[in-house]
């Protein structure tokens, strides 16, 4: 199941102090297991348990057990700031992962910052989240963020299929203004102005004013920022006005409520991926399929955040052991500056942060999902043929 | 000129669907002079239900059951929030205890549906249809012939039934008609499960167009309580232009001004009524005897 690798390191924890076995080393996880993103949240959840599972059955980290305190932020800022209390004064917990929503996310770090334990966010893409806090910076990731994500929605529609006249559609909330922001200085940079730019509101289920403003505006496809329900109901209405010009937009473009409410007006839609459902290497194959055993699904409802879920627990894992310690300032020093490889399932981590640097992912990891008959699949096979399987950060 | 039509065919659509949940609002304020603030939640409800049902035996079997639901649970409302209100004539018991009622169904609707929200088989072709160039789809028409169709039936029967000439005298004077004989109590109770009737009904009409779930009533509810004030909460016929006249601005002002601003006009529009007719626009002025 697991690369030898991994195991390696397992044994080696296993083996490195037996004497404190009976404890544990607490881990913290805080994001929305219910509400609008929840299929984003429970993917990632899964995704960490089946990590920890799998370390904790080969011995643990330093001889002890991983121990995750799971916490519903219900992608409520005011909530999640409660959590992270608990979290840190409560449970004492080493480190943190999660956070789904950029706002949950930029509430609630500060206080792991303050009180010194690292946190890893494993889904959250605002760019705003590892630029909070001047070293030393307690806030790793293991997400492409918005930044990546608007040049690259940017360079597949103008670049690469040659559109001339994008109209840009976000929702009112902080992720989608700031997505539509980061879009306009993309399409800037090429040269590029939105021929529309419109708004919507969470819940909105009429779309008509918006894809007419961009109908008639001449838009030849629509790049979008929002959330899948809304994102589902631009489909739609697409199909209603029979106005059909591609849909390109963030990752959410691959939620299971946009896929499932869209139907097959959804079909082509495309999204920048860390991960899709595909086994093309062996280490990916075998995450698919203990997923799937584990969680008696066939498909994952958000396989991004289940793989950076995951990936983000052997970091951490890897991070503890190196520094022989569960202390938050050390953690934080062993992930800047990680020596041994942690072989992910979304790529290689080969010293993926430092100390200025916390994110682990660059502009050439991710790759192009569409949906297609109701999944996301790979948009251009090229993306990923031969040794580009495994994109590894980009090193400056 | 053809975008013209196509923003108004879809104010339309939108536009009855507020008038149809506003309509509630007014069959229960015409009799006991309360409202159910929980009628989002009644619409969520029929939703759901229709949509489980509709599972089973079909769109169209599922109807006549989810009225039925929708009766039950308004008469459920009304015995739960409004009857002791009224009875001790309080002024503002029935607001609290409609609002808990609601937060308390869309919790329930969560624990049973869960919180995402879910696909709505549509009974009819998703094809839209296309006339000189503006397109609607088949279930935007049944949702306005669905609608205005509910609520002729509602006026009908109030007007011929002898049942329902006793609302109608409940609405005129509460006290004359108790005088009379009329059981005023189940009146109420009955106009409440009317009103539930048509938000549960206006719930499966819209949920293919839009999507069902436990948050999909709180702003529609919200919008429709704008679009009673606006037409009168005191006239059928107020409730479908109110309706009419907000559907329409949205998608107007969304196109011509901004999206951004697409909300702005019908509050304008409620701040104006309020100021210079409070009763709304095919209210009747209420005369406060001292």
């Amino acid at each position: 199941m697991k690369s030898s690798g991994t195991l390696l390191i397992a044994f080696a924890l296993a083996a490195a102090s037996p004497a404190v076995a009976a404890d544990t080393i607490k881990v913290g996880l805080s994001g929305p297991f219910t509400g609008g993103s929840s299929s984003m949240g429970v993917s990632m959840r899964d995704g960490v348990k089946l990590a920890v599972g799998e370390i904790n059955k080969t011995g643990g980290v330093l001889g002890k057990q991983l121990e995750l305190v799971e916490r519903d932020d219900q992608a409520d800022n005011t909530l999640g700031v409660q959590i992270a209390q608990e979290l840190i004064n409560k449970e004492q917990v080493a480190a943190t992962l999660g956070y789904i929503n950029t706002g949950v996310a930029l509430a609630s770090q500060r206080f792991y910052q303050d009180a010194e334990i690292p946190v890893i966010n494993n889904v959250a893409t605002g760019t705003a989240i590892e630029q909070q806090f001047p070293a030393p910076n307690y806030i790793f990731r293991t997400a492409a963020n918005d930044t990546i994500q608007s040049a690259m929605i940017v360079e597949e529609a103008i670049t690469r299929r040659g559109f001339k006249k994008p109209a840009i559609m976000a929702d009112s909330t902080n992720y989608g203004q700031l997505g539509r922001e980061d879009l306009e200085k993309a399409l800037g940079g090429k040269g590029v102005k939105p021929v529309a730019v419109e708004k919507f509101n969470i819940k909105d289920t009429d779309m008509t004013a918006q894809l007419l403003r961009a109908k008639e505006a001449g838009a030849d496809v629509i790049l979008t920022y929002g959330i899948g329900p809304e994102l589902a109901q631009i489909a739609n209405g697409q199909a209603k006005l029979g106005w059909k010009v591609p849909l390109i937009g963030s990752w959410t473009l691959s939620m299971s409520s946009f896929i499932d409410n869209a139907g097959p007006n959804g079909e082509g839609a495309m999204m920048p991926q860390t991960f899709i459902q595909l086994p093309d290497t062996p280490k990916r194959k075998a995450f698919i399929e203990s997923y799937q055993k584990a969680y008696n699904i066939e498909r994952m409802p958000s396989p991004v955040s289940a793989a950076q879920g995951y990936d983000s627990v052997y970091l951490l894992a890897a991070a503890i052991k190196q520094a022989n310690s569960t202390d938050g300032k050390k953690i934080r020093e062993a992930l800047e500056n990680l020596n041994t490889k942690v072989e992910g399932v979304v790529t290689v981590y080969d010293h993926p942060y430092t100390k200025d640097d916390h994110e682990a992912f660059t502009r050439n990891i991710p790759v192009f999902g569409i949906v297609k008959n109701g999944r996301v699949t790979i948009a251009h096979e090229e993306d990923i043929a031969g040794e580009k399987a495994v994109r590894v950060k980009m090193k400056n | 000129m053809q975008v013209l039509a196509q923003l108004l065919v879809s104010g339309i659509a939108v536009g009855m669907i507020y008038g149809v949940i506003a309509f509630g609002y007014q069959l229960t304020f015409a009799t006991s002079k309360t409202l159910n603030f929980g009628q989002g939640e009644a619409l969520m409800l029929g939703a759901l239900v229709g949509l489980t049902l509709a599972g089973h035996i079909g769109f169209w079997f599922m109807l006549p059951l989810v009225l039925i639901f929708g009766l039950m649970q308004g008469a459920a409302v009304e015995w739960l929030a409004v009857r002791q209100a009224i009875k001790t004539k309080t002024d503002s018991g029935w607001i609290m205890a409609t609002i808990a009622l609601g937060i308390i169904f869309k919790n329930l609707a969560e624990n049973i549906w869960g919180r995402d929200d879910l696909r709505f088989p549509s009974p009819l072709p998703e094809a839209p249809i296309s006339v000189a160039g503006v397109n609607v789809l088949p279930m935007e028409v049944l949702v306005v012939f669905g609608a205005l169709g509910l609520m002729l039936a509602i006026e009908i029967f109030n007007r011929r039934s002898i049942f329902g000439k006793a609302v109608v005298a409940t609405s005129n004077d509460r006290d004359a008609a108790g005088l009379m004989g009329i059981n005023t109590g189940l009146v109420i109770t009955f106009s409440y499960a009317l009103s539930s009737m048509t938000a549960a009904f206006a719930g499966v009409l819209v949920a293919p167009v839009t999507l069902t779930g436990a948050t999909m009533g709180s702003v529609l509810g919200l919008k429709a309580f704008a679009v009673a004030i606006i037409g009168g909460l005191s006239s059928g016929l107020g409730a479908v232009v109110g309706g009419l006249i907000l559907g329409i601005a949205e998608t107007t002002t969304g196109y011509y001004i901004s999206t951004g601003y697409k909300d702005v006009p019908g509050l304008v529009l409620l701040l104006l009524v309020l100021t210079f007719k409070p009763a709304g626009l095919f209210g009747k002025a209420a005369i406060k005897k001292v």
